[in-house]
């Protein structure tokens, strides 16, 4: 459950619902209420309004906590860095960024074994997005020409089958046409 | 020295919308705002024609150079010389009116013509020469486009002459006229509408976005000003040559565009701080707390700084993921800001009642949509989804979101100035409309946008077919028509206001 949170688009779409829907509701109804069904001034006493203020604030800072925290757990950098930690032998999969193509090394990838995506931009601002085989967008990373590191994450595949690279930052008149293909083996 | 008031009166046809009154002695406030949010006007036209191309181009397959060339000048039109300039106009008359300062000499002027001068220069740039960079330019694709024969050399320095025009007025021209026009020069007592202090909310913001302008936008403002030097063949270009590194040159940039959007939204906040009062059911004209509504301002002040290092989360490790999780928690930080904004706003309501009138509504609504995006915002911001949204259309959404959440906020301030600036009303029944409309649309394409990013639509692509996201497309083409209608009825309100006296809610002029 919470992996399909933080894994996934969907996920961080379903969290800002969370956020932003039930605010609506609450403020169209106070603000509805308060102008057209008897715009009058209410008597609700003063310490009603801190302890909402303090209740408003608590629920806020709880879900600011809450959020981040877990999300530590799926960040790739943090993935990344345990890697590297545990000092495990991990293929390093270098790739070259050009416009408007990716130059790709013949690698054999399996599912379930960690690989290293460690590449480089070689003109402009380019991206390296991995999509599943079913459309979702794995990890995007940003190559910006001049660095002396290659942009480097690691990452280890659930599920064999063809995956789809994609540019995602905008590289020009033929930046649409900037994607290639990688096969996870079983 | 150009004169506002008869510039004004000489644009045919559309000038209707601003007659601005030179018997009321209150000219030295209103011409050159009006002029400015007229002109503003002109730009939301073009840039929703260029919005609505932009699907249109996808769905009948035509040049996909065409939609690229729209991309760049939409989003340049639509954030600069409209939505910022729009802030600009109504801002300006908010402080004139409050501190009785009037808005003459020459940097109302510079404001004005280095604004709508260097977006022009922008927009032949990109519509004839083909400079199609995006509006974050993507450095450094200008110069790379030049070499690789995208778009020639004489469109690059067009753009970033006009791109330099644009900086000048947004980084020193506006918030150095904010600044002498809050702190310096002569109080005028005919000119001074509503005092207010710097302990108001509604002044506060104001003056700590002019000061967000400048302390952030310099670096990129001598940075822009070396390299314009050297493109003229001032100095030699190997002498900027640190200055044209995409990482310095990406830096300076994203410090800068990001707090600039945060010096709107402080501006915003504050214009609705201001607004809000004066529309309140038991007359009391005062927010639920000042002081509350002041540290929402500070908050978001000083979380935003630092919080532009989310734009490099997924540059790891040449950005270290600790910078990353630091620009994830400021950015976050910004949300404390807005839930206590939130609170005030909604305990002000429900404490004083409201006498509701079309534009606290659209403030109201604007500031539904720019909740909206702030939780977008937050969400991407964060390290562990930012590596699944950044690039794709959700980052769109984004923008798209906060520019029309701050235009519909700054449109439904206008609804209050109005009357002061021309002596004549606007009518509740069209404006009413306007809102509807304008919200419905914004919010459908808002959540349509992040709803192809959660679906891996990529941003700046003219090929949504390719993944199957055209369906997402057709949606924002089709919520883009009651933005439209919404966008002309709010036109056609001005352009047939009436005089002041007829029945409205909208206080009087001078109120």
């Amino acid at each position: 459950m919470i992996d399909s949170i933080y894994l996934s688009g969907w996920g961080a779409l379903g969290i800002t619902l969370f956020m932003f829907l039930p605010f609506t509701a609450v403020f169209l109804y106070v603000i509805f209420k308060k102008s057209f069904s008897g715009a009058k001034p209410s008597d609700t006493p003063a310490s009603k309004y801190v302890t909402a203020e303090w209740a408003w604030m608590g629920f806020v800072t709880a879900v600011f906590v809450v959020v981040n925290v877990v999300s530590i757990g799926y960040m790739p950098t943090v993935a990344t860095a345990t890697a590297k930690a545990s000092g495990q032998d991990i293929p390093t999969y270098s790739f070259e960024a050009q416009s408007w193509s990716f130059d790709l090394p013949e690698m054999d990838i399996k599912a379930g074994h960690p690989v290293r995506f460690s590449g480089k931009s070689l003109d402009t601002m380019h991206g390296f997005a991995l999509y599943h085989p079913d459309g979702d967008v794995l990890f995007t990373m940003m190559l910006m020409p001049g660095m002396d590191e290659p942009t480097s994450l690691v990452h280890t595949f659930k599920d064999p089958g063809t995956y789809t690279i994609r540019c995602l930052e905008y590289c020009g008149l033929s930046h649409h046409d900037m994607y290639d293909e990688l096969v996870v083996k079983p | 020295m150009l004169n506002a008031t008869k510039i004004l009166q000489g644009i045919p046809v559309i000038s209707r919308m601003f007659p601005v009154d030179e018997s009321d002695g209150l000219e030295e406030i209103n011409s050159w705002p009006a002029l400015m949010i007229l002109t503003s006007f002109v730009w939301l036209f073009i840039a929703g024609l260029l919005g609505v191309a932009m699907p249109l181009i996808q769905r009948f397959g035509l040049d996909t150079e065409f939609f690229y060339r729209a991309l760049t000048a939409h989003g340049a039109a639509l954030a600069f010389p409209f939505t910022f300039q729009l802030m600009v106009g109504v801002g300006l008359h908010r402080n004139g009116g409050c501190s009785g300062k009037a808005i003459k000499g020459w940097l109302p002027a510079m404001i004005y013509i280095c604004m709508n001068l260097g977006a022009a220069l922008l927009a032949v740039a990109i519509l004839i020469g083909g400079f199609s960079v995006s509006i974050v330019l993507m450095y450094p694709l200008p110069i790379v486009g030049v070499e690789t024969g995208q778009w020639p050399m004489w469109s690059l320095v067009l753009a970033f002459t006009g791109i330099g025009m644009v900086l000048y007025t947004i980084i020193l021209f506006y918030p150095w006229q904010v600044l002498r026009m809050s702190f310096f020069g002569e109080k005028r007592e005919d000119l001074l509408l509503s005092e207010r202090s710097m302990n108001d909310p509604g002044m506060l913001g104001m003056v700590l976005a002019a000061l967000v302008l400048i302390i952030m936008g310099t670096p990129l403002l001598i940075l822009a000003t070396y390299v314009l030097v050297a493109l003229f063949g001032i100095i030699p270009l190997d002498a900027v040559e640190f200055f044209t590194r995409p990482v310095v040159f990406q830096f300076a940039f994203f410090v800068f565009a990001h707090n600039l959007m945060e010096a709107m939204a402080l501006m915003v906040i504050s214009g609705v701080y201001a607004t809000m009062p004066l529309y309140l059911a038991d007359g009391t004209r005062s927010l639920y707390s000042n002081k509350l509504a002041n540290a929402a301002l500070w908050i978001l002040l000083l979380t935003s700084f630092s919080s532009f290092l989310h734009h490099f989360i997924t540059l790891f490790p040449n950005l270290p993921a600790t910078l990353a999780y630091h620009g994830n928690i400021m950015s976050w930080g910004t949300g404390i800001g807005a839930a206590l904004t939130i609170f005030t706003i909604t305990a002000t309501a429900w404490k004083h009642g409201l006498r509701m009138n079309p534009g606290l509504l659209a403030c109201l609504l604007g500031f539904v949509l720019y909740i909206l995006d702030g939780a977008s915002a937050v969400v991407t911001s964060n390290v562990a989804w930012a590596f699944q949204l950044h690039g794709t259309m959700w980052q769109s959404g984004h923008t798209m979101t906060v520019v029309l959440a701050m235009a519909l906020m700054w449109m439904g301030i206008l609804y209050h100035h109005y009357p002061i600036m021309t002596g004549r009303m606007l009518d509740d029944r069209k404006g009413y409309w306007f809102i509807g409309l304008f919200s419905v649309g914004a919010t459908a394409s808002a959540l349509v946008m992040l709803f192809g990013g959660a679906d891996g639509m990529p941003r700046r692509h003219a090929d949504w077919a390719q993944g199957g996201w055209m369906v997402w497309g057709d949606l924002i083409l089709l919520f883009s028509i009651p933005l439209i209608l919404g966008a002309v009825y709010y036109a056609a309100n001005m352009m047939k206001s009436r005089q002041a006296g007829a029945a409205s809610t909208s206080p009087a002029p001078a109120e």
